[in-house]
């Protein structure tokens, strides 16, 4: 996520719609560095919809299944 | 005994759920939000936004769009010098604290901007016309207090704001001595609303709020550390972290967070209502006073502040001879040099402005001590 705020948006955003959720440190090397994700336990791709519907921006999105 | 009123400055005292949010902030929220995944930091990264719900609810903002700053001063040259770094013409309303006017003003100096300012008339009409005068094809903004900081004064806004929206023009509101007394939101025209949490919203010193409907980029005046791309020199874009450099007052957020709660459990209204009936008693006892000069025009409408002059007394000095006496108030210019000339005085005012914890018998009490200190015959030797 590009920020820790917008990484509560999403988190409350999919929590209150039945998504699973819960943000935490990047722990990867990624390309951001610093920063903040959003684990999506359950229907990621729905997820991401919603997400995407809110306006909330993302910087990559892992696909894991489910 | 103290006896404060002096709030357009500062709010004191503070409501308990203020000083307890304060005790509580040091207590539990001792890390440093969004920076690391450790409990502490979350705890806190978490509390910081949950401040900043709140006040993006009581302003009719969104939580990713409200930045917290150092106090007002900071949030209005963050929006001025943010909005107006590519240039063109700058309105500000005769009406603006200097923390408005010096930095447009400093901006025009260097040549960076044009710079017009809009005299603030009693008559609403005339104001508006004079306003709409002055807008050119390259004005890009327009600064206007919601309440000015002199007389509270309440210029027509709404007006100016909705002739922004017409014209696509940023309209930055400085909602220092409205917020917390009049019904602001972002819906009301305002693109970009700068406040402190200090005065009406009852937090701590050294806390500010900008909050933006979105809609034009504020570029960051000031560049740092965000706890997001960290490898990256380059300054985010993104709201609030952009104007967030540096570790943000997380104890101020929160006791902004609880000074918004003691007004919404409170009642915006009853805290008005309030005000205005000790501004009305002050004013009710200071007219018999002989020389008195009340700033306040019928045809005009104010938020609960009254400044005020005897005749042939200094203002700094009964302030001075005021103050042994107990009582907290503000004299001189206010740093407000525009609204002191618009109002034409020399020497300034003296400006009484109460807070929900005021009272009517203490605003009597300050009336008579004014009278005794007339009659005492000092001011006719000295001055």
């Amino acid at each position: 996520m590009p920020s820790y705020t917008y990484a509560v948006k999403g988190e409350k955003l999919l929590s209150s719609r039945g998504y699973p959720c819960k943000i935490k440190r990047n722990v990867s090397a990624s390309p951001e560095s610093c920063g903040y994700s959003l684990y999506v336990y359950k229907n990621g791709k729905d997820a991401l919809k919603v997400l995407d519907s809110y306006k909330v921006p993302y910087t990559r999105f892992y696909w894991g299944g489910g | 005994m103290l006896i404060n009123f002096d709030n357009a400055a500062t709010t004191f005292p503070k409501p308990p759920a203020v000083k307890r949010a304060a005790a509580e902030a040091i207590e539990l929220f001792g890390g440093n939000a969004g920076r690391g995944g450790h409990k502490l930091a979350m705890r806190t990264s978490s509390a910081l936004y949950s401040a900043r719900e709140t006040a993006a609810d009581f302003f009719g903002g969104t939580p990713e769009n409200t930045v917290f700053t150092l106090n007002c001063t900071y949030a209005l040259n963050m929006a001025i010098q943010g909005i107006m770094a590519d240039g063109g013409h700058l309105i500000i309303s005769g009406l603006e604290h200097n923390s408005a006017a010096r930095p447009a003003a400093e901006l025009a100096r260097k040549g960076r901007i044009t710079l017009s300012v809009a005299p603030i008339y009693p008559d609403k009409e005339r104001t508006v016309k004079s306003f709409r005068a002055l807008i050119r094809r390259d004005t890009r903004a327009v600064v206007c207090t919601l309440a000015g900081n002199v007389t509270g004064q309440i210029p027509p806004w709404k007006e100016f704001a909705e002739i922004c929206r017409e014209k696509g023009i940023c309209f930055i509101a400085d909602g220092a001595q409205a917020c917390g007394v009049s019904d602001i939101r972002l819906g009301d025209g305002i693109n970009i609303l700068c406040t402190a949490g200090h005065k009406g919203l009852y937090g701590i010193t050294g806390t500010g709020l900008l909050l933006s409907d979105g809609k034009f980029r504020i570029k960051p005046v000031i560049q740092g550390g965000t706890g997001s791309a960290s490898q990256s020199l380059v300054q985010p874009e993104l709201l609030p972290e952009s104007l967030e450099s540096g570790t943000p007052c997380i104890i101020g957020a929160m006791t902004v967070k609880a000074g918004i709660g003691f007004i919404n459990s409170t009642g915006r209204e009853n805290i008005l209502a309030h005000e205005e009936k000790v501004c009305s008693r002050f004013i009710r006892e200071l007219s018999s006073v002989p020389g008195a000069v009340i700033y306040r025009d019928p045809a005009a409408e104010y938020v609960p502040i009254v400044s005020f002059n005897i005749e042939g007394v200094q203002p700094e000095a009964l302030a001075d001879d005021i103050a042994e006496k107990g009582f907290c108030l503000r004299a001189g210019f206010h740093c407000a040099a525009l609204a002191h000339a618009q109002l034409g005085t020399k020497s300034g005012t003296i400006r009484f402005a109460p807070s929900f914890f005021s009272r009517e018998d203490h605003a009597a009490a300050l009336a008579n001590t004014i009278k005794n200190l007339l009659n005492s015959g000092k001011y006719q030797k000295n001055y």
